[in-house]
């Protein structure tokens, strides 16, 4: 099972985290500050490339999650993200249901909810998402200039 | 490109983008056949997340003028720099320097002494670029007026002087509205209501009241009196009014996007909606990035935590596996390493992606 001796690495950590502080929503935030460093160590060492640093880890899933129905928490990011994402996701037709949410205004936190039929997963139709509204930004960035190329040339 | 997806509900067409004025400072154009969501993110993005430049750190060696230290410091930061091929700069929390080089801000300085009777005026152009930055725009006082003075700084008497050395940095309007490169956005849509999102307030008649045609002077594109209706948007006469006694359609979607974007002259307006969009782009790739290379979230998903929560006291080791997600002697796909839907990524799981 290596998954699940990789598993209780980063739980450990996790709980020795758990350990100093009572669970709130802080620790969560400090396992990952800790658990960070510490694969950026492994990985320059690894590599000795040098890669830009890493950021903290940007999207987890939360608890209580299954293949196909699980919430995901990003952190940093908001309206601008989310409901775009949630819109292309629904667009999806794999995608059961899908919504997101702000849980609270002081948090830099967003929760994306997804849930998929057979024929996926949300860990799936999560990336599908994000790569299908990059597509859209690239029409859109298009259109735009192509757009601003022929009002230019009409102009003159 | 999987956009077929898009090709549902009569945006058939893909997105267009209809340009009806553009000039140095501004551009208006219309964003047809995408969500609401995508062009609120766009909007959202160029008047909060697009990178500018603009003075953050300020070094006071004289200021004998009337005007507090903090006070002209604050003045300084909302003076528009060149912010053109903002990408050759650095975030300065990003750079490899200790404080600040030349790869991550540029140094202006001020110095200005009033030696005569007559008040002095110091303005932008009086400000000092160093020599020291990625291109030779770069941090460039933005000057637009006829006289070329650029914004004005401060008023000093006889015998006063300011000496002030300025650091600016890259940064975004999230962070401080100095950064912004918009100094307003318009984002309008749907301008006869149809859609009743909003709940116009009326007197007596909704139609007399909010149609009236009161003269008014558009003052872009070229000024020009319009026998207006005001209060409605001009968009109004773009769009088909509803007709007499037409039922509400519930299951109608916002489709077209009035976009009236004024740059604050740092980046050309169009570049901003470029710039936006690479923003929105760069947030995705981060992410598309950072969910391939975790397989931590692995470890959130299917590691020994309960489903309800309980954290409390429970020692992690002992209590897992017995949850319904490991339980299953990670036969599914989520569990066994190598099998998980991470191992097959092309991003692998040894941060060796080409990202
Ligand atoms: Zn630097």
């Amino acid at each position: 099972m290596p998954s699940a001796t990789k598993t209780r690495d980063s739980s450990a950590e996790d709980a020795n985290m758990e350990d100093i502080t009572p669970p709130s929503a802080q620790p969560v935030v400090d396992s990952q500050e800790g658990g960070d460093p510490m694969e950026e160590d492994g990985e320059d060492n690894e590599l000795g490339e040098e890669e830009e640093e890493e950021e903290p880890q940007r999207v987890r899933i939360l608890p209580g999650s299954t293949s196909t129905a699980a919430s995901f928490e990003f952190l940093k990011e908001g309206h601008t993200l989310g409901n775009a994402l949630r819109y292309i996701i629904m667009k999806n037709p794999d995608v059961e249901f899908c919504a997101y949410a702000i849980p609270h205004p002081s948090e830099d936190k967003m929760n994306l909810r997804i849930q998929t039929y057979d024929t996926t997963t949300a860990t799936a139709a999560l990336e599908k998402g994000l790569q299908d509204l990059e597509d859209l930004c690239d029409v859109v960035s298009e259109e735009f200039w192509t757009q601003r190329e022929n009002f230019m040339a009409a102009k003159h | 490109m999987e956009y077929d997806t898009m090709m549902m509900d009569g945006e058939s067409l893909g997105p267009s983008v209809k340009i009806s004025a553009a000039d140095n400072t501004h551009v208006d154009f219309e964003l047809s056949n995408v969500d609401l969501s995508f062009a609120n993110s766009l909007r959202r993005v160029i008047q909060a997340e697009v990178p500018t430049i603009a003075i953050d750190l300020v070094e006071i060696e004289a200021n004998t003028s009337v005007l507090a230290d903090e006070f002209i410091a604050h003045r300084l930061g909302l003076i528009p720099l060149d912010s053109r091929e903002i990408d050759q700069l650095n975030y300065t929390r990003d750079c490899d320097c200790d404080q600040s080089c030349g790869k991550c801000t540029v140094t202006l300085t001020l110095h200005a002494k009033c030696s005569s009777d007559e008040v002095m005026k110091v303005y932008a152009r009086d400000l000092i670029v160093g020599i020291d930055r990625p291109n030779n725009h770069i941090g460039n006082p933005i000057i637009t007026d006829p006289e070329g003075q650029g914004s004005l700084i401060a008023k000093l008497r006889k015998g006063q002087e300011l000496k002030i050395t300025c650091i600016a940095k890259k940064g975004i309007a999230k962070e401080h509205a100095k950064w912004a490169p918009t100094a307003a956005v318009g984002f309008e849509y749907d301008p006869h209501n149809k859609l009743h999102h909003l709940d116009l307030w009326y007197e007596t008649d909704k139609v007399s009241e909010w149609s009236v045609g009161i003269p008014t002077i558009r003052l872009f594109p070229p000024p020009r009196l319009t026998a207006g209706y005001r209060p409605k948007s001009k968009y109004a006469e773009w769009e088909e009014p509803p007709a007499e006694g037409e039922p509400f359609d519930y299951d109608a979607v916002p489709n077209r996007f009035y976009f009236e974007v004024e740059s604050a002259g740092m980046i050309e307006p169009d570049a901003i909606i470029q710039e936006g969009i690479k923003e929105l782009q760069r947030k995705l790739a981060g992410l598309i990035h950072g969910l391939g290379e975790n397989d931590d979230m692995n470890g959130d998903y299917d590691g020994p935590r309960s489903p309800d929560g309980i954290e409390g006291g429970a020692p992690w080791q002992d209590q897992g596996y017995t949850t319904p997600y490991a339980g299953a002697g990670n036969t599914s796909a989520w569990g066994g390493g190598g099998a998980t839907a991470y191992g097959t990524t092309p991003y692998g799981n040894s941060g060796s992606a080409g990202w």
